[in-house]
């Protein structure tokens, strides 16, 4: 079986470790308050929002760089 | 013409052109188990993405998502969360489940699971196929009862539960009967965008209605009842319990059986990823829903619901001042969300009851494709009928049920896992660990409390793991290859 590893690369992985650290514990913690409010959302609310965005960033990356790699894979 | 007229002709119009792209998606399609099942490994990005995203927002994100942010507040937002989160799980493993469905024919996660854990007579595969369908039914009779709700309020009960339950469940019962796989995800692309465009437009109108805008509205809120807007929010949801649930979920949604099945029906693997880059952004819908949810708080302030899942619809349909065809477009948005995920919930059950469950009876050995493939779409008018009539039955709070019915299925996971990533995972060990844990998280779930005030289900994964991973260690004969590379090798 071609064993081709499924995981990000090893930066791409303390990423989305901290992204979880955000959302989940200990970073929810640093968020959880109404103000600033930020486009009219609570900041804890807004601290979400972002996340997210930021792992659709990231896993973008991820992406690109695994299309880089393999270019038959289709 | 009045109002709930237009409302039931709008949402039966509606209605009427979701059939139509379900039975037209029929055309062009291979007569064959594949093909029904999935899409015959050949879903491209869209409608792929379309079919995750209707799995995921069901009738939950409607009624009870909104509920939750209107009784509790803060705490809503594990549901965004765990969404995101899930892709990363997904990221790692949908790939590899492709592959080797590919290689070896898999259709249902049971098939997968029991070529990696072989047991006599298969009957881990009936087991697994057993919880699945359990699992599933009471999911699929919540969107159908979810759906005669919606109908019910929106038309003011010109249209009665019983039959906006029968008619919602009825057409998807046509389509996905008729076309399958390309029957869902086609009509799951319509229903998707319907769902994302009428969220948004309700959520951000109710805001504007009500406070004259988002800002305006999160502001009053700060001013009258400030403790919904920050964790533990206000019924006090801690920490633990809360952190717990976003864990269980997004790990335990790569276990249900729908989710997992369609990873098999993607193109390629380059398919796959690219939805999944997409996905997280899909957690977005949510946002104006929880909207609504949180106007509730201040709109309903004086008289607060029995029922926080109806917040949604007594906002929209009974307190704002919308148009009738505005509650009408709403009522279609929050049926698609529903029906299309019932869709995927059929047509798995089915497809499970056939493969998993239905090989076990001797007269159904080693069927032909064609008999097999005719029982499948009998088997979703079987499911279907069952959830209609469990739907009459009233069902319990949607949350609770879906919570409850994720930690169970998730137990599955640690088995996966080591089957995919460890030569260690030993077989016995995965079955001690499945035991324990599901009886640990029913036992959680429905007696006892757990520790920390945690998710049950999560209590009963971590036990599930942790046996798991010291009875494998401890087993005597270890194998140079993972459970599913010896797949391969015996092969």
């Amino acid at each position: 079986m071609t064993t081709k590893s499924t995981l990000p690369s090893r930066g791409m992985r303390v990423f989305f470790l901290l992204c979880a650290l955000a959302m989940i514990w200990p970073g929810a913690l640093l968020a959880n308050r109404i103000e600033p409010m930020v486009m009219g959302l609570p900041f804890f609310m807004f601290w979400y929002i972002a996340w997210v965005f930021a792992m659709f960033v990231g896993l973008v990356i991820c992406y690109r760089r695994d299309s880089a790699e393999e270019v038959d894979d289709e | 013409m009045n109002d709930s007229l237009l409302i039931t002709v709008m949402t039966f119009g509606y209605l009427l052109i979701v059939l139509l792209v379900g039975l037209r998606a029929r055309r062009g399609q291979s007569s064959s188990l594949e093909g029904y099942v999935a899409g015959g490994r050949h879903m491209g990005l869209l409608v792929l993405f379309f079919i995750l995203g209707a799995e995921i927002f069901s009738a939950f994100a409607f009624l009870g998502a909104p509920g939750w942010a209107y009784s509790k507040g803060a705490p809503a937002l594990y549901i965004i969360a765990y969404l995101a989160l899930a892709v990363l799980v997904w990221w790692v493993i949908a790939p590899l489940i492709s592959r080797l469905g590919r290689r070896h024919g898999f259709l249902t996660q049971a098939e997968f699971l029991s070529a990696c854990y072989p047991t006599r007579g298969n009957v881990l595969g009936l087991l697994i196929g057993i919880i699945s369908v359990l699992a599933m039914i009471p999911y699929l009779t919540i969107q159908i009862a979810g759906a005669g709700m919606l109908f019910e309020a929106a038309t003011s009960g010109t249209i009665p539960f019983w039959l906006g339950s029968l008619v919602a469940c009825g057409v998807v019962a046509a389509y996905v009967y008729a076309s399958g796989l390309q029957g869902i995800g086609w009509t799951n692309l319509l229903q998707g965008v319907m769902m994302i465009v009428i969220a948004w437009v309700l959520g951000l109108t109710t805001a504007d209605q009500f406070f004259g805008g988002v800002g305006e509205m999160f502001r009053e809120i700060q001013r009258q009842a400030p403790e919904y807007l920050t964790m533990p929010g206000s019924q006090g949801m801690g920490w633990g319990a809360f952190s717990t649930a976003i864990l269980i979920s997004a790990l335990g949604c790569v276990m249900w059986p729908h989710i997992f099945m369609k990873f098999y029906s993607a193109r390629s693997e380059r398919t796959l990823k690219r939805v999944f880059v997409l996905y997280p952004l899909y957690s977005y819908l949510l946002v104006p829903l929880l909207i609504i949810g949180f106007a509730g708080i201040v709109v309903l302030k004086d008289n607060p619901l029995d029922s926080p899942d109806q917040v949604l619809l007594s906002l929209v349909v009974g307190m704002a001042d919308f148009p009738a065809w505005l509650i009408g477009l709403a009522l279609s948005g929050a049926l698609a969300a529903a029906m299309s995920t019932a869709a995927n919930l059929a047509h798995t059950s089915a497809t499970i009851l056939v493969r998993d469950i239905g090989q076990h009876l001797p007269a159904w050995r080693q069927l032909p494709d064609q008999r097999a493939l005719k029982l499948t779409r009998l088997g979703v008018i079987v499911i279907s009928l069952a959830a209609y009539l469990l739907a009459l039955a009233n069902p319990g709070s949607l949350v609770a049920l879906l919570l409850g019915a994720y930690g169970i299925v998730v137990q599955l996971l640690p088995m996966l896992l080591g089957a995919l990533f460890w030569h260690r995972a030993s077989r016995s060990a995965a079955f001690t660990g499945l035991a324990v844990g599901a009886g640990l998280t029913l036992f959680f779930q429905f007696g006892g409390n757990a520790p920390f005030g945690w998710n049950a289900g999560f209590c009963g994964l971590l036990v599930n793991a942790a046996i798991f991973v010291a009875m494998s260690l401890t087993a005597r004969q270890a194998s140079s290859h993972t459970p599913a590379e010896a797949l391969t090798t015996r092969a």
